[in-house]
């Protein structure tokens, strides 16, 4: 039976985010001056979730980096900020690199990932950083770069892919990057070779999926090659087990079972449709039945981030039948972890003024940004924006709207999903997409059509209200105390 | 009865009335059509052989494997009818949430293929996931794969239409019940029962149960899956209603210690399911009414099932000398040792490590017995002399503190705890050894 009640997606906002919006003068006079969109930082929000983090590791005993996956957000604040906590960062560029040293991490909390060309191996030999390997190939160019360079041996790590599962069968998902596992003892030939420019610290995985029991499979075949390493006295001590620890996204479970049980209904046509033109996300109606799957992410994720990686620590190894939080223990095993949406919860947001409001058979509201400015539908992630009218005289409300981007681009719809907004945004309000920081803030933003690329800003509280300064000016620098 | 082979045994279930003093329905006679009596332990045992049989004929030969994308029971079935006949079978599944059942199904032969989670950088363009990709590997010709369909598949219904139904209405002496309560799966069964009874009398009453959409009960679909079978037709069922998996093991403790039904969890939802529908409809009768809910499987395979949600049905008595049962201030008093001390130990070193870990690297001279073995043999007793001094590390000082702290309770005079563990060793620079 059609639900006919609105189906919001109200965001989870935690307190730090609720005291942003509760300051809309605030916000105007920045977009007024700074232009729309505009993108928010919150450096302090950082601290409360490597606490978190920090606090599963005390809980299992377990020592080891958090390395923040910095292509997340570009943002020097936020990246500052983690300079002056005991995190460390995962640089996946070249620019990467340099805005990790220039923020102020020394090399021992900086770990190179993912696909690197020459300048970049040679940035991190010569600072010294540890680099994670991606193939055998790149572990001899590093070597061949040391050694001509005649630099300090580098500290490195070899992400391993391709886990068998020994036992039942557990299929999984292609992936470009790493050494297949069943390569280990070339690989460790290779660092034998290399034994004067490499070091090898450890192995690594990072497997692109939700599933717990993958990554159970995956992080066990690192225990073993750390066993083979032992067997031929290679004193490796961490395994980096890569990111996807995810984050909640919204305040109410029932209302993301409600929303997706009606999107079916709506694809299935028992209903009017929820989409424009009624995209279905990913299902499709084949002769009265539900086919092809729904391609969301998971916005509400009761267990995400830091009780994820309690749950997997917790997990029982196929194997050896024991947790593997205790098999790393029972290994000396540091722990590493690079998560990146999940160190940004709460950490930021975009700001959108309101442009025109149309109404028709449809209300469509266009907006002064574009979908790529506030990339949630590129990452599948439905949640709504908050209104922020700019005065509070004839407000009205609720209203099922679709929100219009600014490129001349009839595909350019920053959600494909009708909208439900508690208030009816008239031209001037503005929308606030919370909790964006990480992935849809800045990592697709582009200057199509010569449009504008938001200008960022830090918020931080100083003598108990928000203040503001451009993210590049943003220093965690402490007040100057009183003169005694 | 004699027969030539097992499946000859599938259907001819009895139908048996529930006593009404444990449904407490005054005006409706409740009965339950006993599907868990099927040789492979239940109802699927008609599906599984109706869509296989025709399918069988050169298979043999060709070396080709059953697949089904099942996790229960159709899985069991399928796996019991390939093995009889000369057939690989394998089961792909999105999760086997239920232990007992893999077991099962990897005890028959079955082989298991379980897909990936869902991606955390998620690409909405790709359209390849991996069920789509592997109903194409299955349907693409000369794949050397039969694939039964269960969701799909017709013949699903007919057994059911030709089979289970026909049986209910003979057991009635020739009549329809008024009312039909199934729990949907496949869709199959309730819809073919249905339309068998509807065919004898068109005012059955048919009620759907699925599954709440965040609750797992097993076999049964949530409001929202049932979408996803193409043998669902929403116009089968007079009304859908939702039972939780508390009431599934509410009907099912019902029906296995009153009522002589060893049933699962699915027949316990049924049972609770019906009654809960028919108690307001009895209260307003004036004359007598039959009802009929169908018992799907048994309750052997679901014990970690309930065992998970009502943990309090399996209680047993506490254990003497359980790590669990000291103090906080017993464990902080337990005896320690620094590494210094530790480098001179003169007795019994055991380290409480997992045998991976121990054999890697560990302390030259000491034992072996990880923790969960050791905490065995302390419920019997002290495993060693109370003259042999034992030193007992484990990875921080922490398991082997509680340890420590258990035997000094239990009386040993000279056992003590590695301070730190094999790290605070390793980190001194203390020598480690692998033999």
């Amino acid at each position: 039976m059609p639900d006919s009640h609105p189906l919001q997606l109200t965001p989870r906002m935690e307190s730090i985010t609720q005291s942003v919006l509760a300051e809309p003068d605030l916000l105007r006079q920045l977009t007024d001056g700074l232009g729309s969109p505009l993108n928010i930082v919150l450096p302090e929000a950082l601290d409360a979730n490597v606490s978190a983090f920090r606090a599963v590791y005390r809980q299992h005993r377990l020592r080891g980096n958090i390395y923040f996956a910095h292509k997340a957000n570009r943002s020097s604040a936020l990246l500052r900020h983690l300079a002056a906590t005991d995190a460390g960062v995962d640089v996946a560029s070249l620019g990467e690199l340099q805005h990790a040293l220039g923020a102020g991490f020394g090399p021992g909390r900086i770990m190179a990932t993912g696909p690197k060309n020459r300048e970049f191996l040679w940035l991190a030999a010569r600072s010294g950083i540890t680099v994670n390997a991606d193939s055998l190939d790149e572990l001899s160019e590093l070597a061949a770069l040391v050694a001509a360079g005649r630099l300090p041996r580098v500290r490195v790590m070899v992400r391993l892919s391709e886990f068998a599962s020994r036992g039942v069968h557990l299929v999984s998902r292609r992936s470009r990057f790493g050494v297949p596992a069943t390569l280990l003892t070339e690989a460790l030939d290779r660092l034998d070779k290399h034994a004067d420019q490499l070091e090898l610290v450890g192995v690594a995985y990072h497997l692109d999926t939700i599933g717990l029991a993958e990554k159970a499979i995956a992080l066990e075949g690192c225990l073993a090659a750390l066993d083979e390493g032992r067997r031929r006295d290679v004193p490796a001590w961490s395994i980096d087990i890569g990111g996807g620890f995810g984050v909640n996204y919204l305040a109410d479970g029932a209302q993301w079972e409600r929303y997706t049980s009606e999107l079916a209904q709506a694809v299935l046509g028992r209903r009017s449709p929820l989409t424009w033109n009624g995209h279905g996300y990913g299902l499709r109606n084949e002769a009265g039945t539900l086919r092809g799957s729904l391609g969301l992410y998971p916005a509400y994720r009761p267990v995400s981030g830091p009780g994820y990686l309690d749950q997997l620590l917790a997990a029982t190894a196929p194997e050896q039948r024991r947790p593997l939080g205790s098999l790393l223990l029972d290994s000396m095993i540091d722990l590493d972890i690079e998560p990146g949406r999940a160190l940004l919860d709460q950490c930021g947001l975009v700001l959108a003024r309101v442009l025109e409001v149309r109404d028709g058979p449809d209300t469509l509201v266009r907006l002064e940004l574009n979908s790529r400015d506030v990339s949630l539908e590129e990452h599948g992630v439905l949640m709504d924006p908050v209104v922020i009218p700019q005065d509070s005289a004839g407000i009205a409300g609720p209203a099922e709207v679709f929100l219009l981007g600014n490129l001349c681009l009839e595909a350019d719809l920053i959600t494909r999903r009708k909208v439900v907004l508690p208030v009816r945004p008239r031209p001037g309000d503005l929308l606030a997409f919370v909790n964006t920081a990480g992935y849809f803030m800045d990592f697709s933003a582009t200057r199509a059509l010569h449009q504008p690329v938001g200008r960022k800003v830090a918020l931080f509280r100083a003598g108990g209200r928000w203040s503001w300064c451009l993210d590049e000016q943003y220093w965690p620098v402490p007040e100057r105390a009183e003169a005694a | 009865m004699r027969y030539d082979d097992m499946t000859e045994a599938i259907g001819n279930t009895p139908l048996v009335r529930i006593d009404p003093v444990v449904h407490g329905l005054r005006n409706i006679d409740l009965y339950a059509k006993m599907e868990l009596l099927n040789p492979f332990g239940s109802l699927k045992d008609r599906a599984a052989w109706q869509m296989a049989r025709p399918m069988l004929a050169g298979a043999a030969e060709r070396g080709d494997t059953v697949v089904e994308l099942s996790s229960g029971n159709t899985a069991k079935a399928l796996a019991m009818i390939a093995g009889m006949h000369g057939l690989r079978f394998k089961s792909v599944t999105n999760r086997m949430k239920v232990p007992e059942i893999k077991d099962l199904l990897l005890l028959l032969g079955a082989e298991i293929d379980e897909l990936p989670g869902q991606a955390e950088c998620l690409d909405p363009s790709d359209t390849e996931d991996p069920l789509s990709r592997m109903h194409r590997t299955l349907t693409s010709n000369g794949s050397g794969y039969v694939h039964t369909d269960q969701y799909f598949n017709e013949r699903n219904v007919e057994a059911h239409l030709h089979g289970t139904g026909p049986e209910i209405v003979k057991d009635l002496d020739g009549r329809a019940p008024d009312f039909f309560i199934a729990c949907v799966g496949t869709a199959g069964s309730s819809t073919g029962v249905a339309r068998a009874l509807r065919q004898h009398d068109p005012d059955v009453r048919v009620v759907g149960l699925v599954a709440a959409k965040s609750d797992f009960i097993p076999g049964i679909r949530t409001i929202d899956e049932v979408h996803e079978v193409g043998l669902f037709e929403p116009g089968v069922y007079d009304t859908v209603e939702t039972i939780t998996s508390d009431d599934a093991i509410d009907g099912l403790l019902t029906l296995v210690r009153r009522c002589g039904t060893p049933a699962g969890p699915t027949g316990g939802g049924a049972f609770h399911g019906a009654v809960r529908h028919l108690r307001p409809i009895d209260a307003t009768l004036t004359e007598r009414k039959t009802a009929v809910f169908i018992v799907c499987d048994r309750v052997e395979s679901y014990l970690s099932y309930v065992r998970e949600r009502r943990p309090a049905l399996f209680g047993r008595p506490p254990r003497r000398n359980d790590p669990r049962d000291l103090t906080e201030s017993e464990v902080a008093a337990a005896p320690t040792i620094d590494v210094e001390e530790a480098q001179r130990w003169p007795g019994l070193v055991v380290d409480l490590r997992s045998p991976y870990a121990f054999q890697a690297l560990h302390i030259d001279g000491s034992i072996n017995i990880v923790d969960e073995l050791f905490a065995e043999l302390l419920h019997g007793g002290l495993p060693f002399s109370r003259r042999q001094p034992v030193l007992l590390v484990c990875p921080v000082g922490e398991k082997s503190a509680r340890y420590a702290a258990l035997l000094t309770r239990m009386g040993h005079p000279s056992v003590r705890s590695l301070a730190g563990g094999v790290i605070a060793w390793r980190d001194a620079g203390a020598r480690l050894v692998r033999d």
